[in-house]
């Protein structure tokens, strides 16, 4: 068992990160903390999306006439961390200013407080 | 190549390109922003019914984006279910922003118009883009712009509830979508193809093994959140009540749809309707949330006090219906559910600007103030009757063209009590629907209400809203055009 572990120890990390992040999201009752949970949970998917395309020693997947096609990183799955980082900054901009906002009305970033204000 | 050919990248593109104009456009002619964005999404309606008769000839459109071939190639696939809902999506859009034209401004600052419209844009196109990406990631990738455009539409006016609203759909969205993310890696990593068609040969030739069945069950409850199946609604009451009326008819119209129908094209297109069938354990699970769903949004909704409220709980009862149509895996259950997913569209938009008109020229909210409502507003009243009969059911209206069929597949399926359910659900829609039309119509004004002072909206927006309303009573009379097209592009999925 532990073998099997060692050998997946890039999807075990990835998983363990994704519930610290869900964790986070869920119990913590600060706005900005949940927000930094989603942060963690988006790590931890681009890390393992990283990681399907991973070889050790591989090299990067430039294509020039009569090179050999075995040894590369599957380029894919980085193309997808790219687009996926590009969603995550725009939804934690986005976020964010929603935070500052909801500071600026109400004084407080606690869920508990902000379910108490009814206006 | 015929310049007819990319007709099915112009449909989402031309909305797109215009969302980038309207800020440009803004600084010199003010006006223009209206007629602009619906001059495009005129563009797009009429581009998606010229690709009609293909599409219905051909089974379905296929565009390789830069000519790269697929599974390599990004794909752009219009089936006729994708088409069906684009040109559901482009009619209400278009409606809707004819009709925000004088109601907006009533709801956010005046500077925030040009923002508004161009938010309101990409909305409409990154669901279109949705219905017609042939690959998951780019599925993805489109439901992440909807949801990111509808946090900052639900925000927009800026006061402190509407934040806090949006904020509260972020902290639920969000995760969903990097669930969705997941999936779309879970599945790459045992398959190498992010291309549907691609992906659901090799998922049949791989088998199902643990990997495929985790991608799936992911892939449902990321979508599950943004339909907000119950018990996984909590964030839809607030931000669609919250929201400006025509986006809270965008959102309970179009946006909720599109996680449903993300799990149609999922189940039927990609893990093909086998694996529901091997695991019967996880469709029926789907099915018995959507019982629970249909039977806690009617309840919910008969309890409230808050007209958008209602409404909204309304949606949370409906999107269970779907689901059930889903679940049960038979070919005239889920045309009941692709009809009621068109007809609950029109009528649910209809509701919620009916009651933004109701707000807009009274301030009133509560449905204890909507008592005596049809003396100064009968015509808005009398929209929101007939697209309440459609909600509820009611004969030759679409919505009982729906629930007939839902029905008539619970009843194939041997199934009798999700065929009780959904006439009880009609039962519990005809109380809090009647309830509304009882105040509106034979009780008088509460002291001080409805004053003389307070008229019929303008005509613009009651017409909207007549379109919509009366649109749900044609396509009732007009089922029997649709339903063959719509059985003949579902039972594709079910005979292998």
């Amino acid at each position: 068992m532990w073998s099997a572990l060692a050998e997946n120890i890039n999807y075990a990390a990835a998983m363990i990160l994704f519930c610290i992040g869900f964790y986070t999201v869920i119990m913590r009752r600060n706005v900005i903390k949940k927000i930094i949970g989603l942060n963690i949970m988006e790590t931890a998917i681009f890390f393992f999306l990283v990681s399907i395309g991973y070889l050790k020693g591989g090299s990067a997947a430039i294509v020039t006439q009569g090179a050999e096609y075995t040894g590369m990183v599957n380029p894919i799955p980085q193309a997808l961390v790219l687009t996926g980082i590009v969603i995550a900054v725009s939804i934690n901009a986005l976020s964010l200013s929603l935070a500052i906002r909801l500071y600026r009305n109400y004084g407080t970033l606690s869920v508990d407080k902000l379910k108490e204000v009814n206006e | 190549m015929a310049l007819s050919h990319h007709f099915v990248i112009y449909v989402v593109i031309t909305p797109l390109l215009v969302a980038l104009l309207i800020p440009i456009v803004n600084r010199w002619k003010k006006n223009w922003i209206i007629p602009l964005t619906s001059l495009a999404l005129v563009i797009s309606l009429t581009l998606s019914i010229l690709l009609l008769p293909n599409v219905l000839a051909s089974g379905y459109l296929s565009y390789h984006m830069g000519s790269w071939e697929p599974p390599f190639g990004i794909e752009v696939r219009i089936d006729f279910l994708g088409l069906f809902m684009m040109i559901l999506i482009l009619i209400v859009t278009l409606v809707v922003a004819v009709y925000s034209r004088r109601q907006i401004s009533s709801e956010i600052e005046d500077g925030k118009t040009a923002t508004y419209y161009a938010l309101y844009l990409i909305f409409s196109a990154s669901m279109l883009g949705f219905c017609a990406a042939g690959d998951i990631f780019n599925m993805f990738v489109f439901f992440e712009l909807t949801a990111v455009t509808s946090y900052a539409l639900v925000a927009i006016p800026g006061t402190g509830r509407a934040i806090k609203a949006s904020i509260k759909y972020l902290l639920m969205g969000a995760p969903a979508s990097i669930l969705i993310l997941f999936a779309i890696g879970l599945l790459y990593s045992v398959t190498g193809t992010l291309n549907m068609a691609d992906l659901a040969d090799k998922i049949t030739s791989l088998g199902y093994g643990p990997v495929v069945i985790a991608s799936y069950v992911i892939f449902i409850t990321g979508f599950a959140v943004k339909a907000a199946l119950f018990p996984l609604h909590i964030w839809l009451p607030d931000a669609h009540s919250i929201a400006p009326s025509p986006i809270s008819a965008l959102l309970s119209g179009l946006f909720v749809k599109m996680g449903v129908f993300g799990v149609i094209r999922l189940v039927h297109s990609v893990y093909s309707t086998n694996l529901s069938f091997d695991l019967g354990v996880i469709s029926g699970f789907l099915t018995w949330v959507a019982v629970a769903a249909v039977i806690y949004g009617s309840i919910m909704a008969i309890m409230q006090r808050d007209l958008k409220m209602m409404i909204a709980y309304s949606t949370v009862a409906h999107v269970g219906y779907i689901l059930i149509g889903i679940g049960l895996t038979d070919v005239r259950a889920l045309m009941g559910s692709m009809y009621h997913i068109m007809d609950h569209g029109l009528a649910k938009a209809c509701f919620f600007l009916c009651a933004g008109s109701i707000i807009y020229q009274s301030g009133y909210r509560k449905i204890d103030d909507l008592k005596g409502a049809s003396r100064q507003m009968p015509l808005t009243c009398a929209a929101f009757a007939l697209a309440s009969l459609s909600i509820i059911g009611v004969p030759p209206t679409a919505g009982f063209i729906s629930k007939w069929y839902l029905v008539w597949g619970s009843l194939n399926a041997d199934n009798v009590i999700l065929g009780v359910v959904i006439l009880l659900g009609s039962v519990m829609a005809a109380i809090y629907c009647f309830r509304i039309l009882y105040y509106m119509y034979f009780l008088p004004p509460l002291k001080g209400n409805w004053q003389d002072t307070v008229g019929e909206a303008p005509a613009l927006m009651v017409g909207t809203s007549w379109i919509l309303a009366i649109a749900t009573l044609v396509l009732g009379i007009v089922a029997s055009l649709i339903l063959p097209n719509l059985q003949k592009a579902i039972e594709v999925f079910y005979i292998s």
